[in-house]
């Protein structure tokens, strides 16, 4: 623009130079043609003629000059108003490149975590000064937007992993009490287990959309009712739940925390949008994709509109935190863990007059567990049971015993005992449903756990098979024993001052292993 | 010591397994009662239920029905009452069986006492 104000005064002279030509070419071929009219005409008239001549070629002249001027002006103008749209144009297309390409890679670029001044960097700089200025405040601009995004979010999902680190301690607290204290206290301890559980749930969620990693990590598979409880226990109005289940399926530990919140999500969906009095059914259903959880409450009937939002809440592709409102979080966290287990949630209006959820369970995280041999008594039980079975077919009088005394007989000495202490799991289900046992003779160690622990906790097949009823132990076994117990001692004298210089380092291992918990749930 | 605690944790609260409920409608019921299943478990039962009838075919204490299942003692009460009172369960007072047997003499006992300090 300013390039072309300037460039306007070199242009002025020869424009007049050429403007003033036209005139002075018409006034010499008016003056000519006066002069020959006013040599033709009578000599009485030629002064009038010549006056008139003389005016007429003076106006024709000035005329044709103010027309040759505008003329050239128009001509001019119309150079610059073509000049001007080309760059019109031209800005146009910059500013559209700014907006579909520059300022949408940048933005990209920051949310993906650059800095602003990196980014500004990055990008194809526009050409214009404007343009810069622009993009520069709109990338400063949402850089700062996109840092305190961050923060915030990591400040959420770093005080829910307290909350549920907290929660966890206290709900394995509260446990241990309600087991130490008497059915006085139960009643209140029952009651703030029920708060806790529900506060953890609320941090749980707060975890799962920020990102962070859910509540606590089950080390074995947890069969389908535990799940349902799990679920049902975190929600306020878990009296009104009925669950119809008679599955023997268990979902894989990594799983098995996620499965539980959202289904817990949903019945507390269903449990707050139905009448107090109504009750919420959840039915289990084991099908050949893997286990159908439906959830079905009695209340309000959703329309078409409400079920297609709620569908999309849970199956969209990826959490949108604009669409979360500030108290309805539950369908945005069932989302979200839909999309990290696979689960399928669908929403259909039930037969029962409100809603039903229908969760599918993917059946790469189902495992069977043989219920049966949960279901058994422990190891000593039996054992107790078959000492109080011979002594009672020694002593005659077997009044209570029915028909299950004489197949129940043998069994001790059919299958020893560690055998059916352990859950049998179906084939193909992983080993993390075994406890401990022993490969190769050897006790295994769990992490964090001493050695000694874990061969006390090992079950040892000595004493439980039938030998160990014998009163009086074998003499080789009770030498071996004393060989052991002298081995023992012997080389804990000699390596006494090596095991106190060892003490702090095993001490020092087994540490981390224990804070281990707080320090990963302080991570966000 | 929590974190063992935790490991062998299950995911079902208390309230969740007594149904809401803290306290056992009937006093039947304490440590020593001995429960004797009168029926098999059938599918769909409670597990804890289940696992009651199981244990019990011969007769056992509650306290030792406690300690198997890892529940407290007033939960297993609870328990108990849901299936004593749909009759899947009998329960008899051991001291209903010893009627008429006196404690033995405070002699005997200081002896015994004794006996076991000098081991």
């Amino acid at each position: 623009m300013s390039a072309h104000i300037s460039s306007h005064p070199y242009k002025g002279p020869s424009l007049t130079r050429q403007a003033l030509a036209v005139p002075l070419l018409a006034v010499v071929v008016a003056g000519g043609a006066g002069l020959w009219v006013t040599a033709e005409v009578p000599a009485a008239d030629r002064t009038a003629v010549a006056v008139f001549c003389g005016v007429a070629a003076v106006l024709l002249a000035v005329a044709l000059a103010v027309a040759a001027f505008r003329s050239r002006s128009i001509s001019r103008l119309q150079e610059r108003v073509t000049t001007l749209e080309r760059e019109a144009a031209a800005k146009e297309l910059e500013a559209a490149r700014l907006a579909d390409e520059t300022i949408p890679a940048a933005v990209r670029r920051l949310r993906d975590g650059g800095s602003a001044d990196t980014v500004l960097t990055q990008v194809t700089r526009p050409v214009s000064a404007a343009h810069q200025r622009l993009l520069r405040v709109l990338v400063q601009e949402i850089g700062t937007g996109e840092r305190m995004r961050a923060s915030a979010m990591a400040a959420c999902a770093n005080a829910a992993g307290r909350v549920q680190a907290l929660a966890t301690t206290m709900l394995a607290d509260l446990r241990e009490m309600e087991n130490r204290h008497d059915e006085n206290v139960l009643g209140d301890l029952l009651k703030l287990d029920h708060t806790t559980a529900q506060a953890g749930r609320i941090a749980d969620s707060i975890a799962v959309l920020t990102g962070a990693r859910s509540g606590r990590r089950w080390t074995k598979p947890i069969v389908m009712e535990s799940v349902l409880r799990g679920a049902v226990g975190r929600i306020s109005a878990f009296q009104r739940v009925r669950v119809h289940a008679a599955s023997n399926a268990a979902v894989a530990g990594y799983a098995a925390e996620g499965v539980m919140h959202a289904l817990a999500e949903l019945m507390d969906n269903a449990a707050s949008f139905s009448p107090p009095t109504e009750e919420v059914h959840v039915y289990v259903e084991e099908t050949h994709t893997g286990v159908v959880v439906t959830v079905e409450d009695g209340g309000l009937v959703m329309g078409p509109a409400a079920l297609a939002r709620a569908q999309k809440a849970v199956s969209s592709e990826t959490l949108d935190l604009t669409t979360l409102s500030g108290t309805r979080l539950g369908l945005a966290v069932v989302g979200c863990l839909a999309r990290k287990h696979d689960l399928t949630v669908s929403f259909r209006p039930s037969a029962r007059g409100g809603t039903g959820v229908v969760v599918l369970i993917p059946q790469q995280l189902i495992t069977h567990v043989n219920q049966d041999a949960v279901l058994e008594p422990p190891a000593r039980a039996r054992a107790v049971e078959a000492s109080r079975q011979t002594a009672a077919t020694a002593s005659a009088p077997v009044a209570e015993r029915g028909g299950s005394a004489p197949a129940e007989a043998p069994a001790p000495e059919a299958a020893p005992a560690p055998e059916t202490s352990s859950p049998a799991p179906a084939p193909g289900a992983p080993s993390a449903a075994q406890p401990p046992r022993p490969v190769n003779g050897l006790p295994k160690r769990r992490r964090g756990e001493t050695l000694a622990a874990a061969t006390r906790s090992a079950p040892a097949p000595a004493p439980d098979s039938g030998k160990a009823k014998t009163s009086r132990p074998c003499p080789e076994e009770a030498g071996a024993r004393f060989g052991a117990f002298r081995q023992a001692t012997r080389k804990g004298s000699a390596a006494g001052a090596a095991r106190n210089a060892e003490s702090p380092a095993s001490a020092e291992d087994t540490e981390p292993a224990e804070s281990a918990e707080p320090a990963e749930n302080d991570q966000p | 010591m929590i974190r063992g605690a935790l490991d062998n944790e299950d995911p079902d609260r208390l309230y969740t397994v007594t149904g809401g409920r803290s306290r056992a409608d009937e006093s039947v019921f304490d440590m020593v009662t001995l429960i004797v299943s009168e029926c098999e478990p059938v599918p769909g039962m409670q597990s804890e239920h289940a696992r009651i009838l199981r244990m019990c075919r011969g007769p056992l204490s509650v306290v030792e029905i406690s300690s198997y299942l890892d529940l407290p003692v007033s939960v297993v009460k609870i328990l108990l009452c849901d299936l004593l009172d749909t009759g899947r369960i009998t329960a008899r007072h051991p001291h209903a069986a010893r009627t008429g047997g006196r404690l033995p003499e405070p002699e005997t006992l200081k002896k015994v006492l004794v006996a076991l300090q000098n081991l």
